[in-house]
């Protein structure tokens, strides 16, 4: 398998504090209302718990990205070299293709240029031999990059409950399940 | 797609109507016996469709004048495909139409309607994203052809002799029997699947768009047609206000995949 630079979600770990998604915010500057990472709090119909399980996510970078099939002007490419999708936003013409098409919501449209954008896996960080933002920012290393060339982690999974699961796309992301939490009772 | 999405709505309607009139066109010319029609004003109306909706598709784009660049990525992009062969469709209509001497030329008439039916595929496949579970399928395609069908089927009304008229009916008549089974089963079917599917299915159920669709496009039309045994004037006018109707609800109601993220799929 050749590289592919993968995010490694571990829920067990996410304390849902928002940092990485501030993080990419505090990186790009982007419109309101733009988002390129956000954090989605596990429904009690998967996790009994409120607001106790998360999982921070962004663009997968797929192994066979919808968002670069269906882009009519050739506006994404997936690098040879880690297979991160990269959206070269001047080539955009907004028509925002990809945003539909892309069943995990990364492009997202931006209203002041009127063209679509998302998450880069900071390209430009890793060629300097620095981790993502979002990555570097994780106060409880929950956000993690990993090579899904050489990664083993036999309790990792690619499609946990309340993450859609879309195999033709095969999605550049794994998952640690979060665990429940330990239940202290007085004795009455 | 969970937005009104104007433009598109005109330019899906507008193009699928031009497919569909074109198709009749060549069918009531060249494989039925009798006189043509008006086939020259008929043609004429097809492009002036298609050119309206290419106009109105332009409104969608937020750089309007990198329309051309959509062509760019036909290996693999629906879309561009969409944009080629919807050019190809026009182009030969109105070919068709400067050409038109009583008749259009069977060859140009049937590739005409050939190469509209292609595009129409290419959109139902531009339309069937993975993004949305209830259309990733051949609904949205199937959705184009009845519109191409019952509106095609109504405007050409305009165009038929009287001898020719009860095809045009027959043809009206079952396109809105097939069309109404369908908008009423597909929407129930989808209470069936995932929760993202079942939540598009119970958007269509209850809102009020989608039955004044049903009502105004589909059963009003056939009401008429059963007790008139023609077309009359207004009904492919209510047809055209049924399917923009359905199609505001086509892009308005469809439930995106990621709406659901944290929750069961």
């Amino acid at each position: 398998m050749k590289k592919q630079l993968a995010f490694y979600i571990d829920a067990k770990r996410c304390i849902g504090c928002f940092t990485c998604a501030m993080a990419c915010k505090n990186q790009y500057h982007q419109e309101s209302g733009v988002i390129w990472r956000d954090v989605y709090e596990l429904k009690e119909e998967i996790y009994p718990h409120r607001e106790r399980a998360f999982y921070s996510l962004a663009c997968n970078h797929c192994e066979n990205p919808t968002c670069l099939n269906v882009c009519p002007v050739v506006a994404y490419y997936k690098r040879e070299a880690d297979g991160v999708v990269v959206h070269e936003q001047e080539k955009c013409i907004g028509c925002g293709n990809c945003i539909r098409s892309c069943p995990y919501g990364a492009p997202r449209y931006n209203p002041v240029l009127k063209r679509a954008e998302k998450c880069s896996f900071c390209w430009q960080r890793l060629d300097d031999d620095r981790k993502p933002a979002c990555v570097l920012s994780c106060p409880t290393d929950a956000l993690q990059i990993v090579d899904l060339a050489e990664f083993d982690e036999a309790n990792a999974v690619q499609y946990p409950a309340g993450f859609p699961r879309y195999p033709s796309l095969n999605p550049s992301v794994r998952f640690r399940l979060p665990a429940m939490p330990k239940m202290i009772r007085r004795k009455l | 797609m969970s937005q009104m999405e104007l433009p598109l709505v005109i330019f899906t309607v507008l193009s699928q109507t031009a497919v569909g009139l074109v198709a009749i066109s060549a069918i009531r010319q060249h494989a039925a016996d009798g006189p043509a029609g008006s086939v020259r004003p008929e043609w004429m109306t097809a492009a002036l469709l298609l050119i309206a909706g290419l106009v109105a598709s332009l409104f969608h784009l937020g750089h309007p004048l990198g329309a051309p660049l959509a062509i760019k990525h036909l290996g693999r992009a629906w879309l561009s495909r969409e944009a080629l062969g919807i050019g190809v469709f026009t182009a030969l209509v109105i070919v068709g139409f400067l050409t038109a001497r009583g008749r259009v030329n069977a060859g140009l008439s049937f590739a005409a309607a050939a190469v509209g039916l292609i595009a129409l595929f290419f959109t139902g496949m531009t339309y069937s994203p993975p993004g949305f579970p209830a259309l990733n399928n051949v609904l949205p395609f199937v959705f184009f052809l009845l519109t191409a069908a019952m509106v095609g089927a109504g405007f050409a009304a305009y165009f038929t002799p009287a001898e020719k008229m009860p095809m045009i009916t027959r043809i009206l008549a079952v396109s809105l029997i097939v069309g109404l089974v369908v908008y009423l089963v597909v929407p129930f079917l989808w209470l069936s699947g995932g929760t993202v599917m079942r939540q598009t299915g119970l958007n269509y159920i209850s809102s009020p768009l989608y039955w004044a669709r049903i009502i105004v496009g589909l059963v009003v039309p056939l009401m008429a047609i059963w007790r008139m045994r023609t077309v009359a004037a207004w009904v492919p006018v209510l047809v055209l206000a049924g399917e923009i109707m359905g199609r505001i609800a086509f892009f308005l109601l469809a439930v995106h995949a990621s709406a659901n993220m944290g929750g069961i799929y």
